[in-house]
């Protein structure tokens, strides 16, 4: 099967003017602007089939809505290909056009003023739907996200979680073959945002319908996402399924010591290699995670019990939530999480 | 064939969106149409009644009285602000949503705003009706003129959504939108019949298609046109569309290479 997205070395960068602080700054920028160039993506390669559901992750400014925006053919790379559907998304045309929906959980679609019926029927015309069908999925797609009542609502008198539900309709009424989904469940409450997943999981198995989601919500990757793609920094750095991500199977060991030993004095006591033990960076520098099989527990813990003065211990399960969290906080204090490059 | 099934959808919603509140929806009309007529007629009364003026430029108080209640029937059909509205896409990157529909973004907007106008330019032209019945004008004149009135609003915008582009360059077109308001206020004759102007100064309005908006359906219709000035009127009018449509083609082909989509 041919894939439905090729990206292949993708960079982009912005240019924009800097400003620095107070008066002089105002004056300087008004006289002799200076300008900074910032790298948004960097080599960015990888390709999706037909039909998958895919999760895109990273911390604020990672570049995923970057590469959101040149999949949709909005802005076009500095360097590199992109094709969807096989075609160029930049050129925009007629017929990619047709194929593609990008709902944005920021950015309203709809006419405020307007109940959602009025925006569908027009939705409706723009993608020359016919009468019956367009009828057909509207029932369908009402009835699922339960807004049928709703429908001849002015806009702006829904809720957050009925109006992400009307722009999620209107996006995907064209019966779209790629959806790109930014944030689709920002703001929205537990339940809201389980019957979006639903919906959305639905929607991809029945349609075949390709789908790339950015969340910041580990909840939306885990339970709808089949492949996972890590932004960091402009660069992929995982491409992969998250259960690969999480080690099935695999346990945090938290333990707290009387006296901190080394990395290397608590890598040869328990075989540990030193890259799974972790230093607790808070206050308490006397805690440790230890990264290991649940079938090892008893022994590493014996063996620890045996040489150290230990005060505490629990056990946590490893979370998407967690890792992708230690990935972030690796990206802040600079560290590269070198083991998880493609 | 040009496909009118989305165009008459967005032109139905634009009518719905526009009078979605009513009273803010006949404040606009009123307001907009009052102000200009109000400045108008100050100015007349001072300058007949307090300054003693029997004539100006050949006009007398009651010739400019008449001006200034015909030109009322098209001041509002000149055109709304739906340039802005264009720039503010830009500026907020809310453009992106409207590049990924199959439809053209310059034209789509200006159909979701041409229905409050068009629904104006019917309520002038019932008013027009009276007006002409009052005034022993040519009902058939005032039709003519609001055609050109309407290809004034054609242009309007088109002129409007070219500048707006320059927001792909700097961010924030609204001032350069806002001195071609001003020229319009001056030039369209909104404020005050375009004779007026000496002799030497009528290369400021006769070398823009702004006269054609307010003023030249204003001659037709109080019969200081001829047919043939209205002719002339009406292809020149039409020229500019045509321009207008290669201007919009250029900058925004141009415009959208430079385009940054911010905004999250």
């Amino acid at each position: 099967m041919s894939p439905i997205i090729e990206v292949e070395n993708i960079s982009r960068s912005f240019r924009s003017t800097k400003k620095t602080q107070g008066s002089w700054g105002t004056w300087k920028l008004l006289w002799k602007p200076e300008f900074q160039v910032r790298e948004a993506l960097k080599d960015v390669s990888f390709t999706l089939e037909e039909g998958t559901f895919n999760g895109l992750i990273g911390a604020n400014g990672a570049g995923k809505t970057t590469l959101l925006k040149i999949l949709t053919g909005l802005i076009p790379p500095s360097s590199g290909k992109a094709r969807v559907l096989g075609l160029e998304p930049f050129q925009r045309s007629f017929k990619f056009r047709h194929s593609i929906s990008l709902v944005m959980g920021q950015k309203a679609q709809l006419w405020w003023d307007l109940p959602a019926i009025d925006a569908f029927d027009l939705l409706r015309a723009i993608y020359e739907i016919p009468s019956r069908i367009y009828q057909e999925r509207l029932q369908t797609l009402a009835n699922l996200l339960d807004v049928s009542k709703h429908l001849n609502t002015q806009i702006r008198r829904l809720s957050l979680g009925e109006r992400m539900k009307m722009e999620l309709i209107g996006a995907i009424l064209h019966w779209p073959k790629v959806i790109f989904l930014d944030e689709p469940t920002i703001g929205l409450d537990v339940l809201a945002a389980s019957k979006l997943r639903d919906f959305l999981k639905v929607f991809n198995a029945q349609e075949k319908a390709t789908i790339i989601l950015t969340s910041h919500n580990m909840d939306d990757i885990e339970k709808l996402c089949s492949r996972v793609l890590i932004m960091q920094s402009g660069k992929l750095i995982y491409d992969g399924r998250p259960a690969k991500l999480t080690h099935e199977g695999e346990r945090r060991l938290k333990v707290r010591f009387f006296e901190a030993p080394s990395l290397q004095e608590l890598q040869e006591t328990t075989g540990i290699a030193q890259d799974l033990i972790e230093c607790e960076h808070n206050q308490d520098d006397r805690s440790f995670h230890f990264s290991l099989k649940q079938e090892r527990i008893v022994s590493v813990l014996q063996s620890l019990l045996n040489k150290y003065h230990v005060i505490d211990m629990g056990i946590e399960e490893q979370s998407l939530e967690k890792v992708i969290q230690r990935i972030y906080e690796n990206e802040l204090s600079g560290t590269q999480e070198s083991h998880f490059k493609t | 064939m040009m496909h009118l099934g989305w165009r008459w959808e967005a032109l139905k919603n634009g009518f719905r969106d526009a009078t979605a509140y009513r009273v803010e929806f006949l404040f606009e009309i009123l307001g907009s149409a009052l102000v200009p007529a109000s400045i108008q007629l100050v100015f007349w009364y001072a300058l007949f009644k307090v300054g003693g003026s029997q004539t100006i430029a050949g006009l007398t108080h009651a010739d400019l009285l008449t001006y200034t209640w015909v030109s009322m029937l098209f001041t509002q059909v000149r055109g709304g602000d739906h340039d802005f509205e264009l720039q503010e896409l830009i500026r907020t990157g809310q453009l992106s949503q409207y590049l990924l529909r199959p439809v053209g973004v310059v034209e789509f907007t200006y159909i979701r705003g041409l229905a409050p106008r068009l629904f104006i330019a019917a309520l002038s032209l019932s008013a027009g009706s009276l007006i002409a019945f009052f005034l022993k004008l040519s009902i058939y004149k005032i039709f003519a003129a609001m055609t050109l009135a309407l290809l004034g609003n054609v242009i309007h915008y088109q002129i409007g959504a070219s500048l707006a582009t320059s927001a792909f360059l700097w961010e924030e077109a609204y001032s350069v939108l806002m001195i071609k308001n001003m020229a319009v206020n001056f030039l369209s004759g909104e404020l005050i019949p375009l004779n007026l102007f000496p002799e030497s100064m009528t290369w400021m309005w006769k070398y823009t298609p702004f006269y054609l908006y307010v003023y030249g359906p204003t001659q037709y219709a109080l019969g200081r046109w001829s047919d043939a000035e209205f002719f002339h009127a009406l292809i020149l009018a039409l020229l500019w569309i045509v321009l207008g449509f290669f201007m919009i083609r250029l900058s925004w082909s141009w415009g959208i290479k430079k385009y940054l989509s911010l905004g999250g």
